[in-house]
């Protein structure tokens, strides 16, 4: 695989990242894309911990640790205040964990975007809270366990469809990518990076320790999740044109499921419900998408 | 060294700002696991007797670097224009991409590769040892044994002669092969490629046995490859008849450009290469071909694609016959046959054959005997093995006091009577020489297991000479080692072949060109299993920025300062060109 990016790298290791975490390779792809001309807006995450305790820093680049609810309202301040010093070359890109966007950091996000504030804002999804110990966020997808949906009590409520609720504000630019599409989400951060206004990113960032799976599998589960659907690349443009990226080769959703400790608990009729869901949800990005008609 | 912020002291102000990176952390301490790039061996490989490096050979094709991929096959195999269109490609049964959709074509691939080297009249620059060698080396028979034998061992730095008895060099390529399969053009260009290294070979010069014991003082070393020639009878009343022939002589004088005319239904009386090739020869000059074999079909012993283009070409087959008695009435040959029956099995394997109710007898106009040779002399043979007498899996090695060390190779001593075959014994015998001369009698086991490919039995003259595929782990990439997701499904080529009809209108080749393009998508559908291709996935997925390349992207290392050893890169590499091993502990 060939990659049209960088040769720099804009980490440096010794960061403390679990094995295997896909969080810390999105963030690669992302900065080897972008270069150095980036402040980074980091609310409380994973990432956190990752770019470094105190005094030290795992980033080559500027980033301000901020409150865990204001990754949109800390990205607007920093972008005026650029602004006021005349540099509109320099990107203001808030990078934020699933429970940081979904959640909490949801009004902040929406009133930047609403204002079409002149930023990128990336989630890297984990589908949990995984620093402070894997507690579900909206995000979580439906059957899984976390620490606050245990035993029996496993999440029962599908996960919430962010880039949906982005492209309801008309966000220029929105788009899933994924680690293991390495390609494909190079283009989008380029895409991202040549747009004016609001840009959204989603990518699904594959967290081994709360996922309960093998570090080596990281990648592997990722591209799963495109493979059957339950994780579709696509992007949307202006909130109404819509392209899918990816036609992935439709495997069964219980591959996918099977291979994650999270999931060991499903039975059989609860992978039959997934996988309707997981289709139903797939015809509907269809239609929107203009390959079916309603 | 602290930078506080300076603002700190005259405002409220207190911004705390890193001044350090996370280089400090050695998070290496943290792996239980270790990444390690380790090469490791195509199951094509070695399932070649050759021992080709089929899995370099596929990527430097899907390059496009068609003269380093021929030069590839050369260091094992000095006729991949012969081998490329008659080997029975036993790669291709053990090729991973099988399970995955369809065998690569990489017979036809190497075919392409000889065939675009000869049309750019390439010359090939082969690497590795030439000093020359005190000791010189006579070669009994220029057929495809001792051809290579003289290829191998002029390689290795040894003065080399061949005696050939008949008037040009070949073998059974020169007079058994029929040119529809082998073109003569084709063959000669290979020998041609052979006497460039200046060995002479004296034709029309047959050795008798008193040359074994005349050799000694001149030659070191003698290889015998003198193939086999003495046809075994049929053992039946009648078979010396006027008019019965030896399908063997009628292969030699349509090579030699006689083209008898024939006509009427003929009979061909066995199930091996000579006997399919006798058969479409004679439905080539007119005849109605009939095999009559004593087993069943799937028992014959040639080439089931020779077997399936025969009975294109209108060939009849005639299984569970055996031939009882010949008889002469009114100008036409009556053949008595005792249809058989299977009943259990034999020794081989094969069914055993019991005779099954009344003789028939069918008519023929003419009758070849295509049952299988034997050597031609006893002295040919290879002794039994002794002491002094070593027998190797394709070759068998004599240094027996007295006598210059003797290799029997070929047909004469191979597992398997085939052209590759004779290649293998051949390279086995001149590495078998090279130790024996070089380091003695008693590192000939070892020498020679240390260049196995894989678990052998085909080995490497690259590896032997020290070059840098004796890197690679022996162990043989399976399937499921290969990392599927990274490859797409596509379809295997076909081999463009000329009409059944055309076909019979003469002894045109009857597998046509494949185009570069075709050819690079082919090599393109390679697995490359166990070899690196720099395809980056290792380094473009690794988590903790701890693999480093070298200038240009070429050399790979890990810093195991900082891996973390998640396995990722092992994990995502996807022809199985590294391992993952328990870490051992500082
Ligand atoms: C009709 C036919 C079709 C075949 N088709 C195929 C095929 O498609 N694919 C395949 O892989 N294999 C095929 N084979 C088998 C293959 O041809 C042989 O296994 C191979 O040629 C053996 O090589 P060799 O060098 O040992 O012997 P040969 O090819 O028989 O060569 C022996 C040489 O030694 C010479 N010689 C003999 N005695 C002396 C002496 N005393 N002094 C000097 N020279 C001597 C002979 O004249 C001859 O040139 C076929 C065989 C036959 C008969
Ligand atoms: C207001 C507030 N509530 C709670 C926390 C504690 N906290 C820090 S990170 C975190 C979870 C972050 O989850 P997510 O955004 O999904 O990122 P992840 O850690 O999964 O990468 C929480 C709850 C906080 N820092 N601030
Ligand atoms: S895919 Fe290529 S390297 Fe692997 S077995 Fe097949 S031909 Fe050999
Ligand atoms: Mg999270």
């Amino acid at each position: 695989m060939k990659l049209e990016v960088l040769d720099r790298e804009y980490m440096y290791p010794g960061h403390v990242a679990c094995p295997g975490c896909g969080a810390a390779i999105a963030m690669r792809f992302l900065l080897k894309t972008l270069g150095e001309k980036v402040i980074m807006v980091l609310p409380a995450c994973c990432w956190s911990v990752i770019a470094g305790p105190y005094p030290q820093s795992t980033l080559k680049i500027p980033v301000i640790h901020s409150a865990f609810e204001t990754g949109g309202a800390v990205a607007t301040g920093v972008r005026a205040a650029l602004d006021i010093q005349g540099d509109t070359e320099t990107m203001v890109v808030t990078w934020a964990g699933d429970g940081g966007t979904f959640d909490i950091g949801f009004q902040a996000l929406s009133g930047a975007v609403e204002r079409n504030e002149n930023f990128i804002y990336v989630c890297y999804d984990n589908e949990a809270y995984m620093n402070t110990g894997v507690q579900r966020s909206s995000s979580t997808p439906y059957g899984a366990w976390t620490t606050t949906t245990p035993g029996r009590e496993w999440k029962k409520m599908r996960k919430k469809n962010i880039v949906e609720a982005l492209v309801a504000h008309r966000i220029p630019y929105a788009a899933t990518a994924n680690i293991a599409f390495p390609e494909d989400l190079v283009t989008k951060v380029k895409k991202a990076r040549d747009t004016k206004g609001s840009r959204f990113l989603h990518i699904f960032a594959t967290c081994p320790t709360g996922w309960r799976i093998p570090s080596e599998m990281s990648v592997r589960i990722a591209r799963m999740a495109v493979q059957t659907n339950i994780f579709p690349l696509y992007e949307v443009e202006d909130g109404v044109r819509y392209t899918i990226n990816y036609k992935p080769k439709e495997f069964p959703v219980k591959e996918y499921f099977h291979l994650q400790g999270r999931f060991q608990h499903l039975t059989d009729e609860d992978l039959d419900h997934i996988q309707d869901m997981v289709n139903e949800d797939w015809q509907l990005l269809l239609r929107k998408a203009g390959e079916r008609t309603p | 060294m602290e930078k506080r912020n300076d603002t700190a002291k005259t405002s409220l102000l207190i911004l705390p700002r890193t001044f350090t990176s996370t280089e400090a952390n050695k998070t290496g301490s943290w792996r239980y696991l270790r990444p390690r790039y380790e090469e490791k061996t195509s199951p094509c490989s070695n399932a070649c007797p050759a021992g080709e490096d089929i899995a370099r050979i596929e990527m430097l094709a899907e390059e496009g670097l068609f003269k380093e991929a021929w030069e590839t096959i050369l260091r094992e195999n000095p006729f991949p224009a012969i081998c490329g269109r008659v080997c029975f490609h036993p790669c291709e049964g053990r090729c991973n991409r099988k399970e995955f959709d369809e065998a690569v074509a990489i017979h036809q691939i190497e075919r392409f590769l000889a065939d675009t080297a000869r049309k750019n009249d390439s010359k090939p620059v082969i690497v590795g040892r030439n000093e020359k060698r005190p000791e010189k080396i006579a070669i009994a028979g220029a057929g495809p044994a001792g051809l290579a034998a003289a290829y191998f061992l002029t390689r290795l730095g040894y003065g080399c002669e061949i005696f050939e008895a008949r008037e040009e060099a070949g073998g059974i390529l020169r007079w058994g092969i029929p040119p529809y399969r082998l073109p003569l053009d084709v063959l000669q260009a290979e020998i041609a490629r052979i006497q460039d290294l200046g060995i002479p070979i004296r034709t029309g010069t047959p050795l008798g046995p008193s040359f074994l014991s005349e050799a000694r003082g001149k030659y070191a070393a003698v290889f015998l490859g003198c193939g086999h020639s003495r046809p075994r009878g049929l053992g039946i009343p009648g078979e010396d008849l006027e008019g019965v022939e030896e399908g063997l002589p009628f292969l030699a004088s349509i090579r030699r450009g006689d083209m008898p005319k024939i006509s009427g239904p003929v009979a061909v009386v066995g199930g091996g290469n000579s006997a399919v090739d006798v058969a479409r020869s004679v439905a080539r000059l007119g005849g109605e071909s009939w095999i009559l074999y004593r087993r069943r079909r799937e028992d014959m012993p040639a080439f089931e694609t020779e077997i399936l283009q025969a009975l294109e070409e209108g060939v009849k087959i005639r299984e569970l016959l055996a031939p009882v008695r010949l008889e002469r009435k009114n100008g036409r040959f009556v053949f008595t046959l005792q249809p058989m029956r299977v009943d259990g099995k034999d020794v081989d394997g094969r069914g055993r054959i019991v005779p099954d109710g009344d003789v028939e007898t069918m008519e023929f106009a003419k009758v070849f005997k295509a049952i299988g040779e034997e050597a031609g002399e006893d002295w040919y043979r290879p002794p039994a093995e002794d002491r002094d007498v070593l027998r190797l899996s394709n070759c068998t090695v004599s240094m027996k006091p007295g006598l210059p060390v003797l290799v029997y190779g070929g047909d004469l001593a191979a597992s398997l009577k085939s052209v590759v075959h004779a290649v293998a014994s051949a390279k086995e015998g001149a590495i078998a020489l090279d130790i024996l001369f070089r380091e003695g009698r008693e590192n000939l086991s070892g020498g020679l297991l240390k260049c196995r490919v894989g678990e052998g039995p085909s080995l490497s003259m690259e590896i032997h000479l020290g070059g840098p595929r004796g890197r690679r782990s022996s162990h043989i990439v399976s399937y499921s080692e290969i990392n599927a997701d990274y490859f797409q499904m596509a379809p295997r080529i076909t081999q463009p072949r000329l009409l059944p009809e055309e076909r019979l209108k003469g002894f045109d080749e009857i597998d046509l060109r494949i185009s570069a393009n075709l050819a690079i998508r082919e090599a393109g559908r390679c697995f490359n299993c166990g070899l690196c291709n720099q395809c980056d996935n290792c380094f473009l997925f690794c988590p903790d920025m701890s693999i480093h390349r070298g200038e240009g992207g070429t050399d790979r290392w890990i810093d195991y300062d900082y891996c973390k050893g998640c396995g990722l890169c092992a994990a995502e590499c996807p022809r199985n060109a590294m391992v993952l091993e328990e870490e051992k502990g500082s």
